[in-house]
């Protein structure tokens, strides 16, 4: 547009960032994704944290299987979840696409395991990982959002922790 | 006290934390005082938290002074919203980054060597791939393998006569003591694995390894529950136990000849030539045996021929060698195809295998040793007991 009032380095820098969006997909950006992947990878793994993992599916470091154990003191404690992630080109600018394998009894999950979690759509940022997402979905386990629910059934009998918890334990699949 | 900082306007407020407010200033270091910093906490800070890389033309946000690549924080202030991927503070444009070079330099004094960083950043992780990757333990199992070979061949030159009857326990044979559970046994071996490299030896040896496979579920019997080798087998290193079933070739060996069904329980990191030389051990072993009964025979005959067996015995036991025969496996369309020596059995088993049964192998004498193996008289066929249910029955 009004290029020939930009300044020399922001013009420098925009061709940089042309040639980087240009190239996403391309294998060099892939290299960049999958050295960041491995990197979290090894944080994961040495951290340890409690009742999340996650570990590549196969070969493919595109692709994830998480675990979630339902935090302590709530309804889901002692229930285990499993997820599957899946990483564009372009992460980490943009999120993964994350969802819950085992069907999940939840106000913000449907009954396709989706999750209406903001820090995976328009509030993600690059400096999410998968250890932020998983520690994120566990704490929306037991602090639903009943505002916009997915699954309005759940949202309704939330109140009722009781008998939420009755009917969550009785369904639960693994 | 935070008086100051609300004076100004509501778009301006400055929220300091109380150690912000009371801190006082660090005295600067001009002696030769050197101060320790561990290399995680250094790493965490000239990391970017994008790329989790170290900082590379930083770029510093004005207002909230957090620090990215030039390349990262451009990249994620076009796809993404405009603001602080650490904060969320508003970037509204580049115009809202500075060029951090007081960093640049930082970094460049801590690390001249930029390269020598970021190779040693490349072979971390390279040791975490070798958790999980195939490919990357493939190749450090041919690593083991050669120095195997290596520790094999000196070992065979220094001591020319081994007691060949230890041998007799490197493989359990399941076809005449029926005992499946007897193994591998490393330790009186001449064919024994030594240790991988990087391994140390109290964690090498498959014995003492084996209690912990099993314990977390990744045993012998857990692996043979599942379809394919699952991941988590390759982080329990590659001692885990493999059987398997091993056939004359239909087609290359004459029904009569060495016609056992045989079951051979050992651990999975045992390469095919291991197997091949435990089988030329095996046979030549059954025809010193049925070579016996024949002189005892003999003997009680006529009463001659008393000495002939022994040497004869001697030659062909020090003769064995994992060349006498090949060892194949059926592949998909029912072809046989021949399998290289150096690969293990685990990676045969992944490779061609890959069902919850013991693995299927074939033998044959090897093409250009067939000569002398065919001087052996077909009626030598060892009169051994027929062979037991397959050790995973028994269990």
């Amino acid at each position: 547009m009004a290029s020939q009032n930009m300044d020399p380095a922001a013009a420098a820098a925009s061709s940089t960032a042309a040639l980087k969006g240009s190239e996403s997909g391309s294998s060099a950006a892939r290299g960049s994704v999958t050295k960041r992947l491995q990197q979290e990878l090894m944080t994961l793994m040495m951290s340890g944290d409690k009742g999340i993992s996650a570990f590549p599916e196969s070969d493919n470091l595109f692709k994830w299987v998480g675990t979630i154990e339902g935090p302590q003191g709530t309804v889901y404690d002692g229930l285990r979840y499993r997820l599957s992630l899946e990483f564009p080109a372009g992460y980490p600018y943009q999120a993964p696409r994350v969802k819950f394998v085992t069907s999940c009894f939840h106000p913000n999950v449907d009954e396709n395991g989706f999750i209406c979690l903001d820090i995976l759509k328009d509030k993600w940022s690059a400096l999410y990982d998968v250890r932020s997402i998983l520690l994120s979905i566990q704490s929306l386990l037991g602090e639903p959002n009943n505002e916009s629910p997915l699954n309005t059934a759940a949202a309704e009998l939330w109140e009722d922790q009781e008998a939420y918890k009755a009917l969550l334990h009785s369904n639960f699949q693994k | 006290m935070a008086a100051p900082v609300n004076i100004q306007t509501p778009s301006k407020t400055w929220e300091l934390s109380l150690y912000e407010l009371h801190r006082s200033p660090q005295e600067a270091i001009i002696d030769g005082t050197e101060v320790a910093v561990s290399p995680r906490s250094l790493h965490s800070e000239l990391m970017c938290p994008i790329c989790l890389d170290m900082l590379k033309n930083t770029m510093t946000t004005k207002e909230c002074l957090h620090r990215f690549c030039s390349d990262c924080i451009v990249t994620a202030l076009r796809s993404g919203n405009k603001e602080c991927p650490t904060c969320r503070k508003k970037l509204v444009s580049r115009r809202s980054l500075r060029r951090d070079s007081n960093f640049d330099a930082l970094i460049s004094k801590i690390y001249p060597s930029r390269d020598e960083y970021e190779a040693h950043q490349r072979r971390v992780i390279e040791r975490l791939n070798r958790l999980h990757n195939t490919e990357a333990l493939s190749s450090s199992i041919e690593e083991g393998l050669r120095q195997q070979a290596r520790y094999r061949s000196e070992r065979n030159n220094r001591v020319k006569k081994p007691t060949q009857e230890s041998d007799n326990t490197t493989f359990s044979g399941g076809e005449d003591n029926g005992d499946s559970r007897s193994h591998l046994s490393h330790d009186s071996a001449p064919s024994q694995a030594p240790h991988p490299p990087g391994q140390t030896p109290s964690e090498a040896g498959p014995s003492r390894k084996r209690p912990r496979a099993s314990d977390d579920g990744s045993g012998p019997e857990a692996n043979s529950g599942s379809p394919t080798p699952p991941l988590r087998r390759h982080k329990e290193g590659s001692a885990s136990e493999i059987e398997l079933v091993f056939r004359p070739h239909p087609q290359l060996v004459h029904a009569q000849d060495y016609n056992q069904t045989r079951f051979v329980k050992t651990t999975a990191n045992a390469t095919v030539d291991h197997l091949s030389k435990y089988l030329a051990l095996r046979i030549a072993l059954e025809d010193r045996q049925t070579n016996r009964e024949k002189e005892d025979r003999g003997r009680e005959d006529g009463g001659g021929g008393g000495g002939s067996g022994e040497s004869g015995e001697g030659s062909s036991l020090n003769s064995v060698s994992e060349k006498q025969y090949t060892i194949y496996i059926m592949t998909r369309g029912g072809q046989f195809s021949t399998l290289n020596g150096s690969l293990t059995l685990e990676l045969v088993n992944e490779k061609y295998w890959k069902v919850r049964k013991p693995l299927e192998l074939y033998y044959a004498p090897t093409k250009d040793q067939q000569q002398p193996q065919q001087q052996t008289p077909q009626q030598k066929s060892p009169p051994l007991p027929p062979p037991p249910a397959p050790p995973q029955k028994e269990g």
